[in-house]
Formats: structure tokens, sequence, C-alpha cells
């Protein structure tokens, strides 16, 4: 994906609930980019040059663990909400 | 190639410190991010004004782009995380490296003359004279340029004086202290062409000394006009 159908991609997974000025979404990528957990590549498509974004597999294992993290806090902030 | 819509946000980017091909890449993929907003909105019908300018809305002002890019310590570039490396040791290392050249192109030039060309002590054609540039250029011209280029690249860069200052200083210390002769005449027909870099006491007060300033007055003079410049540049496009 390049960042275009990326940012689209997060406004239709979210139904718009994340909004963010789109062009936030580079700086990040290019950071991800720098660690190792995404791989970019450039290309010409219809004359036009983009560059596209897939996740390495260091970038998988990271998303796993911050997923696990994410949906323990998760759990714990639903549980707590049940209490109340 | 930047667009002028980005132009401003480049220079403030590279001002910052942030490495020129992040800087580079992240134009370039604003301005095609830019130009598809524009033509989805195109393509819901708007004019071509409305669609810029919501465009222009969804990707976000130049200061919170900016904001967001500077924050990144990973695009920051080498010269900026390690500034000693970039204004003082490199410029520094750059000297030695610059006098080694410079000698060994008088030895080639003295070998080329001499073995292909016929030229002796007696008819030395213009062999002295282009040895003394090459000399020149190593005890004075190299020194002047490594600390012109340090002090040139830190005022462009925006870096703090501390580095390309002290980078100066040392280069003329150690720019002063270089040394280099040639002697080819009847006595030496084979010639004798020497160079170092060291202390010759006899000179090492005023001549030393004014070749050390000299040095370290153009790289300062560099750094200032630089940045004054910048500076000029930076008050001119502020609204």
């Amino acid at each position: 994906m390049y960042g275009y159908e990326l940012a689209h991609a997060i406004r239709e997974s979210t139904r718009e609930a994340i909004s963010l000025g789109e062009g936030v979404l580079y700086p990040a990528l290019h950071a991800l980019e720098r660690r190792g957990f995404l791989r970019a590549r450039r290309r010409t498509v219809s004359g036009r040059t983009r560059v596209y974004y897939a996740i390495t597999p260091r970038g998988n294992r990271r998303l796993g663990e911050l997923s696990g993290e994410w949906h323990r806090i998760a759990g714990a902030v639903r549980a707590v909400l049940a209490e109340t | 190639m930047t667009t002028q819509r980005f132009a401003g946000l480049s220079r403030r980017l590279l001002r910052a410190g942030v490495a020129p091909r992040h800087v580079k890449r992240l134009i370039a993929e604003l301005e095609a991010h830019f130009a598809d907003i524009v033509a989805e909105l195109r393509s819901t019908g708007r004019s071509q004004a409305e669609s810029e300018s919501q465009a222009a809305i969804r990707l976000g002002t130049e200061d919170v782009l900016a904001a967001n890019i500077i924050a990144r310590p990973e695009l920051q570039s080498w010269a900026r995380q390690w500034p000693w490396l970039a204004f003082v040791l490199l410029p520094l290392l750059a000297l030695p490296l610059q006098f080694v050249l410079s000698m060994l192109a008088a030895i080639g030039v003295f070998n080329f003359s001499t073995r292909v060309l016929g030229l002796t002590a007696l008819h030395p054609g213009a062999v002295p004279w282009v040895v003394g540039v090459l000399q020149t250029y190593g005890v004075w011209i190299a020194p002047i340029l490594a600390a012109g280029a340090a002090c040139f690249l830190a005022a462009r860069r925006g870096a703090p004086a501390l580095w390309p200052i002290v980078g100066s200083a040392l280069i003329a210390l150690v720019g002063a202290s270089t040394n280099a002769s040639f002697e080819w005449s009847p006595a030496v027909p084979r010639g004798a062409l020497s160079g170092g870099i060291g202390f010759h006491f006899p000179d090492v007060g005023t001549a030393m000394s004014f070749r050390a300033a000299f040095t370290l007055l153009i790289g300062l003079a560099t750094f200032l006009w630089m940045r004054r410049r910048v500076n000029g540049e930076n008050q001119a496009r502020s609204p």
C-alpha cells in the first residue's frame, strides 16, 4: 500500500472515528522503515512514482507484541467499566 | 522536484536537521498524496480550487507536518546526530588526506616530466611552478577549504556554532603546522620533495600564527556569511 491508500484504509476501517492530518502518516512510515518494521519500494504506476510500504517479518513480530499489549489493556479497561 | 506548495516545508525540515534523503522522499510523497486527494474530490464534482483547499486541510498544515517530522529522531541527518563527527573530525581528517594527495600529485608531475618529457634541472620547464602550486594547495588552500566547507555546511544546516568553530580552530592549527619544500637544481639533479606536519621552531611564532589566524578567519567569515544569508532568507519568507 502507498500513503494515500493507507490513509483511505484507516478512514474506512475506523469508520472515520480516527481523524488525523493524512500527511502525518509519512514521518511515522519513514520511522517504522528506519526501525526495520516496514520495507519501502518505489514503483511507477501509470506514469506516477509511488512508494509502496510492506510489513517485514520483524514488523509482524512487533505488531503481534503491540496487539497483545493493546488487548490486555482494553480487556482490563472493559473489566473495570463492567464493574461500575 | 519540489513544488511551491511544499518548498517552505522542505526548507524548514532541512534547517531543522532532517536528513535530505528523507526530506526529498517525504515531499514527493506529500505532493503525490495531495494530487490524489484533489483527484478524489474532483471526481465528486467539486471545483479545482475547492478540492485543493480541502486537500490542504486533509493533509495537515505546514506547522503540523513540520512538527511531526522534526519530532522523529530517526529522521535526523547524521550531521545533526553527530555534529562533532561532521564538523570537526571529518574535516580534520580531510586535511592530511588533501595534503598527501597534493604531494603525490607533485611527485607524479615530476616523474612524468623527467621520465616521459625528458625535462632536466637545467631545463625544468613549468615543473617548479606546477609543483609550487600543488604545494600551495596542500599547505595553504587545503586547510582553508576544509574549515570553510565545515563552516558553510554547518551554517546551512543550522547547526550550533560550537562544532564548526572548534573544527576550524583545530584545522587552522594543524594546517599551520604543515610544511613542504621542493628543490631541483644542478646540485640536486634528481630533485627533492619533502613535506610534513609538525612544528618548525624558528617559524612557530609569527608565520605559523598568521597562517592559523588566516584559516580561522576565513572559516568563521564563511560561517557568519552563510548564517546571515540563511536568516535573511527565512525572514524574507516569513509572512
